[in-house]
């Protein structure tokens, strides 16, 4: 087994506790002169209760908060890409997947970009305390906060968000390294490996997906409690990361990947990001739905806060370019395979992942309305660019697809694509 | 119905393998032919394209029949909550399409399915209670282990030698006149 990137990922977080160890004091400092952190302030740490609905007086958020909200909007949707590539990856182990062998690479390429996402992640950490209201609110005085006080507490948050990357880093470069191994000698033994791995994987993506997400998006509103939340995300990046690979497949199966990608493997791709529009979809009602009728107070302010000024527009963007058009566009059998449905179809993926991600983030921080910063186009841009580098240089590095793959053989033999569509001949 | 059967109405062609069958059928396509039709015990791979078949129009069935369901879903309960009977329940509007859509996506998959399955039967010319192939004893064999091409004589193209002696080429193990 191949440790080298194990070892460097080890020495990425060890740097960075280093870093959160050495700027963990002068924060705390600059936090003691100024009084409350502003975003507390913006939430109303004495009363978060009745708070909600009232606070059209917050005081504008300094730039640093800006830039770490514009931030963590990218690095969520960065990770998504990273997650769903993980999951690509499980997924085509446990259900023994003949189709996807081919696309199997990319697909673990874009899995091991969680050791640049785990980089990214240290200046959220290192910024923590401007962006997460909670870490600056003595639970004490809010009870909220202080019965969720055994997750939402310095060490848990800190601890866990290491932890949990650092697995998924060893997760993400295992799989590449048995598959690379199975490139040199072909042995069955492995898949055998990957194939265990996938099994208790999936359990541990499962808790760790909602961990983090209830720590780096939930807790931005930690009186917000929604057990979906984690599904929620996982069901928009999966999506996201489908779109992506259905772009990169589409555009290799005409150059180097041309003797192993055929329809079927475009086609099942479309098929299932069609599958994920529907799903992200039934979720995010779901959510909606059950808070609606319920009409608990500590559950809906979430979406009073999300239909307040233009974030009502915002969601409605959501409604219809999430859901809406790619479901109504992708209805059609033909649809999948066709680049002038597609094509324009994963640039709006893009841009609509990044909008869920700003619907979820950025209200806690501009309250009154959507509001585009320049941080937000740098962050996103920025970030992205390097996992493309990243992604195509290890594309450029290792074989093109899992060359010994034991089910490789039946990928390129079986072509069971759609009959004609109607109306063609 | 004792009365003699007399009136030819095609051609059953029997095979041995799939394989023959596949091979058949795309003979069959490339000579023109068009009211034929192939009969197996279970489904062969590839055998739509061999046979040039696009893709069902059923899914418009569906989708008409899906659409209805879910506006009828809409109105009924806009109809039974806002309009006929109003009762304000946990301070709730008396209609939003929020609490509506449950019952409406319901009904969107009740009515697609109908729709799926009564398209399918009309597109089919189900349910039809007699065929002629049922006068051939070996067409029995069809559910069983033989493989059937069946070419009808309204084709513009049959005549009852040339389609004979292509089902021939093909190798086919047995050829017997349909009548009706």
């Amino acid at each position: 087994m191949n440790l080298r990137p194990l070892f460097s990922s080890f020495a990425a977080v060890l740097a960075l506790v280093g870093i959160l160890l050495m700027s963990g004091a002068p924060l705390l400092a600059a936090d003691a002169a100024h009084g409350a952190a502003p975003a507390a302030a913006a939430h109303g740490s004495a009363a978060p209760a009745d708070a909600h609905g009232h606070d059209h007086d917050a005081p504008t958020p300094t730039l640093i908060q800006s830039f770490g909200y514009s931030y963590l909007t990218a690095f969520l949707f960065c990770l998504s890409l990273s997650l769903g590539g993980l999951i690509f990856v499980i997924i085509h182990h446990l259900f023994d997947a003949g189709w996807s062998v081919p696309v199997l690479r990319l697909a673990e390429h874009m899995a091991c970009l969680i050791r640049p996402v785990s980089i990214m992640l240290i200046p959220l950490l290192v910024l923590q305390r401007y962006i997460w209201p909670w870490l600056t609110v003595d639970p004490a005085a809010d009870h909220a906060l202080n019965v969720k006080r055994v997750l939402l507490n310095q060490y848990s948050f800190n601890i866990l968000l290491v932890g949990i990357f650092l697995l998924w880093n060893y997760m993400a470069f295992s799989f590449r390294s048995y598959s690379l191994a199975q490139d040199k000698d072909g042995a069955a033994i492995w898949t055998f490996k990957a194939r265990k791995m996938a099994a208790w994987g999936i359990y541990v993506y499962g808790f760790s997906i909602t961990l983090v997400i209830i720590l780096l998006m939930m807790s931005l509103q930690w009186q917000f409690f929604s057990t979906i939340y984690g599904v929620y995300y996982f069901a928009g990046s999966l999506w996201l990361t489908l779109a992506t690979l259905y772009g990169i497949t589409r555009y290799l199966m005409t150059r180097e990947l041309a003797p192993v990608i055929f329809p079927r493997q475009i086609h099942d791709l479309g098929t299932w990001f069609f599958a994920f529009t529907v799903f992200y979809a039934y979720i995010g009602f779901s959510q909606y739905f059950l808070i609606w009728n319920a009409a608990l107070p500590e559950e809906t302010f979430w979406y009073v806060d999300r239909e307040r000024g233009s974030w009502w527009e915002v969601g409605m963007l959501l409604l219809f370019g999430h859901f809406f058009i790619p479901f109504l566009a992708l209805l059609r059998i033909d649809a999948k395979m066709s680049l002038f449905v597609m094509g324009p179809l994963i640039a709006w993926a893009w841009l609509m992942h990044y909008t869920d991600m700003t619907f979820n983030v950025m209200p806690v921080l501009w309250r009154t309305g959507l509001h585009v910063t320049l941080f937000d186009l740098i962050c996103w841009l920025g970030l992205s660019a390097i996992l493309a580098k990243v992604f195509w240089s290890d594309y450029l590095k290792y074989p093109k697809w899992a060359q010994k793959h034991p089910r490789l053989q039946e990928a390129i033999t079986h072509h069971d694509i759609p009959a004609d569509p109607i109306g063609a001949d | 119905m004792s009365a003699t059967l007399t009136k030819p109405v095609g051609l059953l062609a029997q095979y041995e393998t799939p394989a023959d069958l596949l091979h058949a059928a795309l003979e069959v396509r490339n000579a023109g032919y068009k009211k034929w039709d192939v009969y197996s015990p279970f489904p062969i791979h590839g055998m739509d394209a061999a046979m040039s078949i696009k893709n069902s129009k059923v899914g418009y069935f569906t989708f008409t029949g899906a659409f209805i369901g879910f506006f009828a879903g809409m109105i009924m309960i806009w109809y039974m909550n806002k309009f006929d009977y109003p009762i304000v329940i946990g301070g709730k509007p008396l209609f939003t399409p929020l609490f509506a859509f449950p019952v409406s996506y319901e009904m969107t998959i009740l009515l697609g399915a109908f729709g799926t399955l009564f398209g399918m039967a009309f597109l089919n010319r189900l349910p039809k209670l007699y065929n002629p192939l049922f006068n051939v004893e070996r067409f029995k064999r069809a559910t069983d282990d033989k493989f059937f091409v069946y070419i009808e004589a309204i084709d513009p193209k049959y005549s009852a030698e040339s389609t004979r002696a292509l089902l021939e080429k093909t190798g086919a193990s047995a050829i017997e006149v349909v009548e009706d």
